[in-house]
């Protein structure tokens, strides 16, 4: 086998067990030098040059990009996320079935278009359903995102916070929370153009806080 | 609330793709297919991964992707700009790189090459892709307009970006090691790096090529004068270096800067040097007297002469002497004397004498040599060649003659006009000595015309001039029979037939010119004068000139103010600042107009130098001094297709509220393009639909001054729709510009020659034509076939340089549209389409070489037959034909075959002669008519129709020969064809000519034109030679051994030498 090849699963490996134990600061780093070992294989996107190893090293290598994402989930770096999702996609959208589809998958594009959904990035939401196959749609996922964008649109706040609940994957409890802010946000928008005044326990009810204290603080946060 | 995300970016123009693309759906069939990335997302979401390497390593995918993703990757340029900003990144160029071949796809050059630029060495020059091409292109164009600019202030010396430098050196470095020699040397004379280029230069395999290349670059392509000096300084530079210098071309090179000094030191050496070395010393005086600069060649003969006696007198003081006396004189006194006998003599004595045989022969070469210089030889070996192969037609002078009423006196004036031109350079006067009493029908300035017309058939008669024009000169004291206004006209042509060769005429002309007061006179002087001494800026004969200038005589300051500029042509003195003060003076249009061409003139090829003054003339309220400025602009641009001169006189063309400055505008751009014929036609197409008839006139000029003589296909095709224009003089310029165009082109070249040829018949004929166009006609005749259709009109020599004679002959002949006598201009601008082979002794030997192409193709066109004469007179002829036919039918039953037979033999004999006859026949109404009277003269002399019968039924049978002979004529036509020394090849036909392997003579320079120097292989054989002007000089005598010159050939020359001049002086004395 391939010294390099050999090389990276055994990082791969130091990895998951630094990921186990939670021990996020070795993760980063173990997973720097992962990308830049990636970056010697001449397999990889842009190149996907045909080397015996091809098959191998693409799924190394989307592996460890999924564990990235995973990683910056856990360590709640949304900008890592995108940068690493990016970087992602074209092992699921242009490897042509060299290697086949990856379990994480699904859940991956998920957590992004929920990333999207929290950031407010609508458009760019849409952009990515539309190159989901037909099918893909029905996946459980993809559904769910797609079903709270949909809440989120309609107003229907009430039906975005309670779906954390229904929450088909543990890293999507991240996105969630964020998500409930982002509905705060929202509604504090139009309760400002909508309201000359409201009393503390309408918009106590109205921004779904449980006391009075925390809607000061949120008082405190948007002003 | 987030910054520009990649994948943002990435995913809007390839969602389509992605679709398509996407593994899960078309999971089995992309099996197969190979792997592409679908969007940059990926690579440009590395770029922020805090690893050095990471974004290492996205920029070098980004740098192999960016043809393809250059639309996503230019929305994170920032990105990668602040990385080639991060003076920490040690990869700084490649960011550069991506950022520039970003901006390239954009279509933003300028970003591009800035970005390229700081790329480094990255920005690989020799990589074969349009990134690199349109770049390497962009920071040429960059670095050589920095260069340009930079130049021109030097003041200011901003510095070059050095790795723009950088980039451009290495890019010449690359061309020189790739053997792109030329590529090099263009982009560096275009960059203006001399060093580059002698770089370029010196390490090519072929220097020659490479110089001989270099030079024409610089004339074609650098518009700058003083840079193009520049070049060819260093150029010569370059040349005297070599082992084997190309002196050919040096000289050249010399003659451009104006350095007589090298020029005269080299042909010294080369003559001092052996017979094949004489001989190319030769060849550089033909070459360099083709390019007519007066001036130069008088310094350059001028400087030899003082270098003569430096080493050859002092040391053989006593050997020139005896040697002249050993050969009797001939040395010295002749300059085509026999060098054969000379060194054989020589040598012979060599033995006995102490006496150095190498003087001699060297005092002999020098003779030689001054003789080519002086211009005497050439003019001398044109004069024979137009001579004795003149083939005018003087039917179509008989035509015109008798279809020109007699009253009209312009259309008059043009016939006579139009005979000189035909005739220019033939000494043949046949047409005026067999029409002595209509040519008496010129009076006054028709007069002075007609005489000047013998100045233009006796063109380069240099040393019959002054005698052939004895009857109508000014005789000094004497009470003079003839009127002012023939003297005048004699002293116009003397002027012509020295033209810019006056050494020996111009004492004479002076004092003509001091001792007359009569207008007209002093009119025909000064432009004697300044023809004879064109360019000289002699200041004796300005001042004489000036003087008559300031007599403030309309007629005579005309003149005087083309004179003075004839004088000072080229010269940019500050007399020209002089006439213009006087122009503003002086209340005469006339002398206005004259001042202005005048001051034109003296700024001919000065182009930049010139912009002061052109600058003052076109922005004067005068329109005649704007018109004066138009030429001072052509004129001084002529020939050098520069932009802006072209700009400018287009601006002057459609927007000066002169009729005059307009049309001169436009017949200015015909001058400036002259070097790049096939653009005028495309530059001045529009003019010619202009609503203003002056524009269009200007434009039919222009297209015929610039496409002179070379027959071009768009050329004819602009002018012909002109000369059927609704306005007359259109018409006539239309005319005379298809003629200047079509000069020397025969109908089996182009079939619109002939086509032409029968409308101006047509215009010629017709009554009704109105008079101008009808002049044009007569004139565009002449002018078609000028100078016995030996000659051609050329405006750049052989090696691309400009002939001045012929220029300024042409820009003072379109002055015409002012003062016919100016018309005779053009004959400045024949040259003969003559290829004349000589040997060492500058004899025309025997010898033959090949022209590669169809007989037909350059071949005389045919004399025109006779036509609406011959129908009236030779009645006998029209019973040749259907009646004649049908009689001897009906005849040939009664009578016996065995009389028949009798006379075939005798009707073949006369079968020939009768062909000719028949082929004339003429038009169908005509030949019925001429049936009808032939009816009656038949009964009339009723007694004699058996004998008419038998002629006929002869006829007949002549008839049916011919008919035989005339099924054998078309031959299949020979591809090549054999040429004898010296022969005429008209300059589209130069192509074709081979020299034939292994003939005994051996041409020094290749190029298959004009006067060619032949080397010979068998030099102890004897020559033969062809033209020999030996027994004309036996003939005539030590003391006339100058008219040799055209004298020799012949006992016809001869004659017409010997006897008294026919043009009798006109008795008509008004």
């Amino acid at each position: 086998m391939d010294p390099k090849l050999v090389e990276v699963t055994q990082l791969i490996d130091r990895f998951k067990a630094a990921f186990k134990a939670s021990n996020f600061d070795v993760c980063s780093t173990l997973l720097s030098q992962l990308k830049v070992l990636l970056t010697k294989f001449p397999s990889l996107p842009p190149v996907f040059q045909q080397t015996p190893n091809a098959v191998e090293e693409l799924k190394l290598a989307r592996e460890i990009y999924e564990q990235a994402v995973i990683l910056s989930v856990k360590m709640e770096d949304q900008d890592a996320f995108e940068r690493d999702f990016c970087q992602l996609k074209p092992y699921y959208m242009d490897t042509c079935g060299i290697i086949p589809p990856s379990s994480e998958e699904y859940p991956i594009m998920g957590a992004n278009l929920l990333r999207l959904l929290v950031q407010n990035r609508i458009a760019e939401f849409h952009t990515e359903l539309e190159l989901l196959p037909a099918k893909a749609l029905d996946n459980a996922y993809i559904k769910h995102g797609v079903e709270l964008e949909q809440s989120f649109m309609e107003g229907a706040y009430n039906r975005v916070l309670s779906a954390r609940q229904t929450a088909p994957h543990e890293t999507y409890i991240y996105f969630m929370d964020l998500l409930v802010k982002t509905v705060r946000d929202e509604i504090a928008g139009c309760s400002e153009k909508g309201y000359d005044y409201l009393s503390i326990n309408d918009a106590k009810q109205m921004f779904k806080f449980s006391s009075d204290k925390e809607l000061q603080q949120y008082i405190a946060e948007v002003n | 609330a987030s910054s520009p995300s990649p994948s943002k970016l990435a995913d809007a123009p390839h969602r389509a793709q992605q679709t398509l693309a996407h593994p899960h759906i078309f999971a089995d069939a992309a099996m197969a297919a190979v792997a592409t990335v679908s969007s940059a997302g990926g690579i440009l979401a590395m770029l922020h991964e805090p690893a050095e390497e990471l974004k290492l390593h996205a920029l070098a995918s980004l740098n192999s992707v960016v043809h393809l993703f250059y639309p996503e990757i230019s929305t994170s340029i920032p990105t990668i700009e602040s990385l080639y900003e991060d003076e920490e990144f040690d990869q700084r160029q490649l960011a550069a790189l991506v950022v520039s071949k970003v901006f390239y796809y954009l279509g933003e050059l300028n970003d591009a090459l800035l970005y390229a630029l700081g790329a480094g060495p990255l920005f690989d020059v020799s990589e074969d892709s349009d990134y690199a091409h349109a770049l390497l292109a962009k920071a040429l164009d960059e670095y050589a307009s920095f260069k340009t600019r930079a130049s021109k202030a030097t003041e200011e010396e901003e510095n070059v970006d050095p790795r723009l430098e950088a980039i451009v050196e290495r890019m010449l470095e690359k061309c020189v090691l790739d053997g792109k020699y030329q590529q090099a040397m263009g982009m560096a004379v275009e960059c203006r790096r001399l060093d580059k280029l002698e770089e370029a230069i010196v390490r090519c395999d072929n220097i020659h090529g490479a110089l001989s290349y270099c030079i024409n670059l610089s004339h074609q392509y650098v518009s700058h004068r003083e840079y193009r000096c520049e070049v060819l300084r260093c150029l010569v530079k370059i040349y005297q270096t070599l082992p084997h210098p190309d002196f050919l071309s040096i000289c050249q090179c010399l003659m451009f800067l104006g350095e007589p000094e090298t020029v005269a030191n080299i042909l010294d050496t080369l003559i001092s040097g052996s017979k094949d070395d004489a001989l190319l010393a030769y060849q550089i005086a033909f070459d360099l007297v083709e390019n007519e600069n007066q001036a130069f060649l008088l310094n350059v003969r001028n400087r030899l002469d003082s270098q003569t006696p430096g080493q050859s007198n002092p040391d053989s003081g006593s050997a020139l002497p005896v040697d002249q006396t050993v050969n009797a004189g001939t040395t010295s006194t002749e300059p085509a004397g026999d060098v054969q006998m000379g060194d054989d003599t020589t040598t012979a004595n060599g033995n006995a004498h102490p006496v150095d045989p190498n003087e001699a022969a060297h005092a002999d070469k020098l003779a030689k040599l001054k003789g080519i210089l002086s211009g005497e030889k050439s003019i001398q070996l044109t004069l024979q060649f137009l001579y004795s192969h003149n083939r005018s037609d003087l039917l179509i002078l008989k035509t015109i003659k008798q279809a020109v009423e007699m009253r009209n006196s312009v259309c008059h004036s043009a016939t006579i006009c139009s005979n000189a031109i035909m005739h220019a350079g033939t000494t043949v006067d046949t047409f005026l000595r067999e029409n002595l009493e209509w040519l008496s029908r010129a009076t006054n300035w028709a007069k002075f015309s007609a005489t000047a017309g013998l100045g233009v058939i006796h063109r380069g008669h240099l040393q019959q001039g002054r005698a052939l024009m004895a009857p109508y000169l000014p005789q000094s004291g004497a009470v003079g029979g003839g009127s002012p206004y023939s003297e005048g006209g004699a002293l116009y042509a003397l002027g012509l037939i020295h033209a810019n060769h006056g050494e020996g005429i111009k004492q004479f002309l002076r004092e003509s010119l001091r001792n007359t007061s009569a207008e007209v006179i002093q009119h025909g002087a000064c432009l004697g004068l300044g023809l004879a001494s064109l360019g000289t800026a002699d200041e004796e004969v300005f001042e004489d000139i000036k003087n008559v200038l300031y007599t403030d005589s309309a007629v005579a300051g005309e003149a005087a103010g083309i004179g003075m500029g004839l004088l000072m042509v080229g010269t940019a003195s500050e007399k020209a600042a002089e006439m213009l003060a006087y122009a503003h003076d002086t209340q005469h249009e006339k002398i206005i107009r004259g001042l202005a061409l005048g001051i034109a003139l003296t700024v001919y090829g000065r182009e930049e130098e010139a912009d002061t003054l052109i600058e003052q003339m076109t922005r004067d309220q005068d329109p005649i001094l704007r018109y004066g400025g138009m030429y001072a602009l052509a004129l001084a641009y002529r020939g050098t297709a520069n932009n802006k001169a072209i700009h400018q006189l287009l601006h002057f063309a459609v927007s000066d509220v002169s009729d005059d400055v307009r049309r001169t505008a436009v017949m200015g751009l015909g001058f400036v393009l002259y070097n790049e014929p096939e653009q005028t036609p495309r530059i001045v197409s529009l003019l010619s639909e202009s609503y203003n008839p002056h524009v269009r006139y200007g434009a039919a000029l222009a297209v015929g001054i610039s496409c002179a003589g070379t027959g071009l296909s768009d050329a004819i095709s602009l002018l012909e729709p002109l000369t059927s224009d609704v306005v007359d003089f259109v018409r006539q310029g239309a005319l005379i510009a298809m003629a200047m165009v079509m000069i020397q082109t025969n109908e089996s070249f182009d079939s619109r020659v002939g086509t032409f040829r029968r409308q101006l018949e047509k215009i010629i004929l017709d009554k009704h034509e109105d008079t101008m166009s009808k002049m044009g006609a007569i004139l565009a005749s002449g002018i078609l076939d000028a100078g016995g259709r030996n000659v051609t009109i050329k405006l750049l020599s052989r090696n691309k340089h400009d002939k001045l004679t012929a220029v300024i002959g042409l820009a003072v002949f379109t002055q015409f549209w002012y003062w016919y006598p100016l018309l005779y201009f053009i004959s400045l601008a024949f040259s003969p389409t003559a290829i004349i082979g000589l040997n060492s002794n500058l004899e025309v030997p025997k010898f033959e070489f090949l022209s590669h192409a169809k007989p037909s193709l350059f071949e005389y066109p045919k004399p025109t037959t006779q036509q609406t004469t011959t129908s009236a007179v030779k009645l006998p002829t029209a019973i040749l034909s259907t009646y004649a036919k049908a009689k001897s039918r009906a005849k040939k039953d009664a009578e016996s075959k065995a009389a028949n037979q009798e006379k075939t033999a005798e009707a073949e004999s006369k079968a020939n002669q009768e062909k000719s006859t028949a082929e004339s026949k003429p038009s169908q109404e005509k030949s019925t008519d001429a049936e009808s009277k032939a009816k009656t003269t038949e009964d009339a002399s009723g007694s004699t129709s058996g004998e008419a019968a038998k002629t006929q039924e002869k006829d007949g049978d002549a008839m049916q020969v011919d008919g035989a002979a005339e099924k054998k004529a078309p031959e299949p036509e020979p591809a090549f064809q054999i040429l004898a020394n010296p022969a005429r090849v008209v300059p589209a036909q130069e192509k074709f000519i081979k020299f034939i392997e292994g003939s005994r003579y051996v041409p020094v320079r290749p190029a298959p034109c004009g006067f060619i120097l032949l080397r010979d292989t068998q030099p102890s054989e004897a020559e033969e030679l062809v033209l020999t002007d030996a027994p004309a000089t036996v003939a005539t005598g030590a003391g006339n051994n100058a008219a040799a010159a055209a004298a020799g050939q012949g006992s016809a020359a001869m004659a017409v030498d010997d006897e008294p001049q026919p043009p009798q002086p006109f008795e008509y004395s008004a």
